[in-house]
């Protein structure tokens, strides 16, 4: 019963929040057209559900997000290590990664267009290209961190360098690397939606412009809200699968 | 001392750049011979560049003045010939008690029974048995360090090399580990060069005892140890093992001094 | 002598390959002009708009909307997130609010602030700070949650009152969370300045970038990459330098 209570307390602030949403436009505070009451927010949600139109556009958007985060944690991973374990690698790449580091992904948003089109395959670019250097500026600094003895211990009981960096380095750089991909996973959403917003025929951005043009309104808002969620909602699972990962730091 | 030399140093001088600063020469000239199953002791001050002879032998640090032969053969990289034991303990901690020591098993091509045969072996031998599920992270330090002696043992290296393997440990635990150690030494002699800082831990595990100076390392004076089979800690009671505390730590103590003085 | 000719040759080295083979590709017409403009065309490209004043001013506009965002959300974060440390229903009120939002893609808002503000420059702003206001106050909160009890005690035992204790205590303990909070903050600042800025149409490098794709400019799309790397590069280096700066007492080595 308190934990009820203790939760009801807890989330209170959201409700607030929400019946404040609902009762500035109703009482005139605000114009209903600026901010629809948040009850048909929900109601105009619910039938995007039914229309179907709200999950056509969100699997489209969670396509492109999960093939561009694939190849930017196999590339970033694989990249990172080689260069945290092979010296001339680094020296090659260090300077361009660290240059390069520091860019506003978003800028790449007009010549992923013009090169890729409006479909899939300019959204996919733009989150490989945007969550690959974190992804391996993660791993690099994770590998590098290796507590050296454990490394000379793996290679003392006879593995090879290769079996050390998959068998132990990259493991041991677990912790930093996941920290790395939970700061992709957050920024992947940025740009799918960034560049949804800008060009494309369909996914979740898209559907949020197209409602807004069309005054839509509160289907944008709930849409809007939805995506929020969505992010959220990633992460959390995010950290649950990290806590599951690294159980072992009891 | 029994049988040839197993291990042989021959003018061995390590130096090294630091980010900012003057080449330092960390070793210089060092020659010493470990024989066979003989347990030497290597003991110096903190800095003196004792840890750093034992990576180069381990062939962590690659040696570029001097030789050191294994056998008869050059140092060459880590190998499996070689088991160490870090202060740090250098468990992998997402691994298990057992899976921690299979690890250098599973290299072996054993059949996946003999191998868990064997692992077996080896947790009850360091006395962790109901632990083998453990992660490191659930263990005390005590019982970490037997996980990583039981790893570096499972292999069945010819030399033990063992880093301050009990500096990271409370006095009562060091003592019972102590015990352990040299019950391992009675069951399966091996070559074995055992670094520290600590005097008396010398005197009472060690068949010889390098003294090593205070930069550059060099070694001062190389002191056996007739004290007989240890049996227990009583030896520690005698005059014996009271004069050679005394003697080695007149030869340390200005090398101590001198670090000090050196580090400020 | 050969070290004085080959570090910087190792330090550029990748990046010069990079040119070459940008240079290589266009020059041989591997690909088209269109895709891939030649590297001579996109620095002239940058020349003339710098020396025609289009390219300050576009920069001008960048840097100022996102700085604007960035200083108000550090303001309000700050303030914020001591608040949420030290007085309970501040933080009873705002800890749901700001652990949901955190996590979230904020740019998704955008199309609100648009509605609300139209495509202007405080729409910019706004989203900007929006961005920023999450991890700044995290920052705070956390950094003014870890001080220690015994430091505000000693201070208030040599007479520290409430209002000197927050400007000579609390900002300088919690600094080194704060500057890690905005140097956190600070890329997505830009990423979202950017966006907003296509999305308003505005005269900043962004605007500019997406203007020029409209118009299947392609030196131009190229020259604000260029230009918006540099100014990227330019604001990160000036945070590690004023981190520096900050926390010369703080003992911390610098990583890359």
């Amino acid at each position: 019963m308190r934990n009820i209570a203790g939760g009801v307390l807890r989330w209170l602030p959201l409700l607030l929040l929400a019946a404040a949403w609902e009762a500035a436009p109703r009482l005139g505070l605000v114009s209903p057209s600026l901010l629809p009451p948040f009850s048909r927010a929900l109601a105009a949600f619910w039938q995007l559900a039914r229309d179907g139109d709200l999950f056509l556009n969100a699997a489209q958007s969670l396509w492109r997000l999960a093939a561009g985060l694939a190849l930017a944690v196999v590339g970033g991973i694989g990249l990172g290590a080689l260069m945290a374990w092979y010296r001339p690698v680094d020296i090659v790449a260090a300077p361009l990664v660290r240059s390069l580091y520091p860019m506003p992904k978003s800028a790449l948003i007009p010549v992923l267009l013009l090169w890729f089109g409006l479909g899939d395959a300019s959204k996919i670019a733009l989150i490989f290209l945007g969550c690959l250097l974190p992804v391996l500026m993660s791993t690099y600094n994770g590998v590098r961190g290796v507590e050296i003895t454990l490394i000379w211990s793996a290679r003392s009981l006879g593995r090879s360098p290769l079996a050390v960096l998959f068998g132990i380095a990259l493991p041991a750089a677990m912790p930093d690397i996941l920290a790395g991909l939970r700061t992709a996973l957050a920024l992947s959403f940025v740009l799918l939606v960034s560049s949804e917003f800008l060009m494309a025929k369909d996914g979740l951005g898209y559907l949020i412009s197209f409602l807004g043009d069309g005054g839509a309104y509160p289907a944008m808002f709930a849409t809007v809200l939805a995506v929020a969620l969505l992010g959220f909602a990633a992460d959390r699972a995010f950290l649950l699968l990290t806590r599951r990962m690294l159980a072992w730091r009891g | 001392m029994s049988g040839a030399a197993q291990i042989v140093f021959e003018g061995v001088g390590h130096s090294y750049v630091p980010p900012r600063g003057r080449r330092v020469q960390a070793l210089l000239d060092i020659s010493l011979q470990i024989a066979h199953g003989e347990f030497m002791a290597l003991l110096g001050p903190s800095g003196c560049g004792k840890s750093t002879l034992l990576y180069l032998l381990g062939g962590f640090v690659r040696l570029t003045q001097g030789a050191i032969l294994v056998d008869g053969r050059p140092v060459s990289g880590p190998g499996p010939d070689r088991g160490v034991v870090f202060q740090s303990f250098a468990l992998f901690p997402w691994k298990t008690v057992r899976q921690n020591i299979r690890y250098g098993l599973e290299r072996l091509g054993l059949p996946r029974a003999e191998q868990e045969e064997r692992a077996q072996h080896f947790i009850d031998m360091v006395h962790l048995t109901g632990f083998e599920n453990s992660y490191p992270s659930q263990l005390s330090g005590g019982m970490r360090q037997r996980v990583a002696i039981a790893r570096t043992l499972a292999v069945r290296p010819a030399i033990l090399l063992m880093d301050e393997p009990f500096g990271a440990l409370d006095a009562q635990t060091r003592e019972i580990m102590h015990e352990e150690l040299l019950a391992i030494m009675r069951a399966q002699r091996m070559t074995t060069l055992f670094v520290t800082h600590d005097v008396r831990e010398a005197v009472y595990l060690a068949d010889r005892v390098a003294v090593m100076s205070a930069r550059p390392g060099r070694i001062k004076e190389v002191v056996p140890i007739a004290l007989g089979e240890r049996t227990g800690p009583e030896v520690m009671k005698s005059p014996a093992f009271a004069d050679y505390v005394e003697q080695l730590w007149n030869l340390v103590k200005t090398e101590a001094a001198q670090a000090v003085a050196g580090s400020r | 002598m050969a070290r004085l000719i080959l570090n910087p040759l190792r330090e550029t080295g990748s990046i010069l390959a990079v040119v070459l083979a940008w240079y290589w590709a266009s020059a041989t017409h591997l690909v088209t002009d269109f895709l891939l403009p030649t590297p001579l065309s996109v620095i002239q490209r940058i020349g003339a708009d710098a020396m025609s004043g289009d390219l300050p001013a576009a920069l001008e506009r960048t840097i100022g909307a996102a700085l604007a965002g960035f200083a108000i959300a550090g303001v309000v974060g700050t303030a914020l997130g001591i608040a949420m440390a030290r007085v309970r229903a501040v933080r009873w009120f705002f800890d749901p609010l700001i652990s949901i939002g955190f996590p979230m893609p904020k740019i998704a808002f955008l199309p609100i602030f648009l509605l609300w503000l139209g495509p202007t420059i405080a729409a910019e702003i706004t989203i900007v700070a929006f961005t920023v206001l999450f991890p700044v106050a995290t920052a705070a909160e956390a950094g003014a949650e870890g001080i220690e009890t015994v430091m505000l005690w000693s201070a208030r035992s040599l007479g520290a009152r409430e209002g000197q204790m927050l400007w000579q205590i609390v900002l300088p303990a919690i600094t080194p969370q704060l500057l890690t909070g905005l140097q956190i903050a600070l890329p997505i600042a830009l990423i979202t300045a950017i966006v907003a800025e296509m999305l308003t149409g505005s005269d900043g490098v962004g605007g500019a970038m997406l203007a020029a794709m409209r118009f299947a400019d392609s030196p131009g799309v190229f020259a604000g990459i260029i230009e918006i790397a540099v100014l990227g590069y330019g604001l990160v280096k000036m945070m590690e330098w004023l981190r520096a700066a900050l926390l010369r007492w703080h003992s911390e080595t610098a990583a890359w």
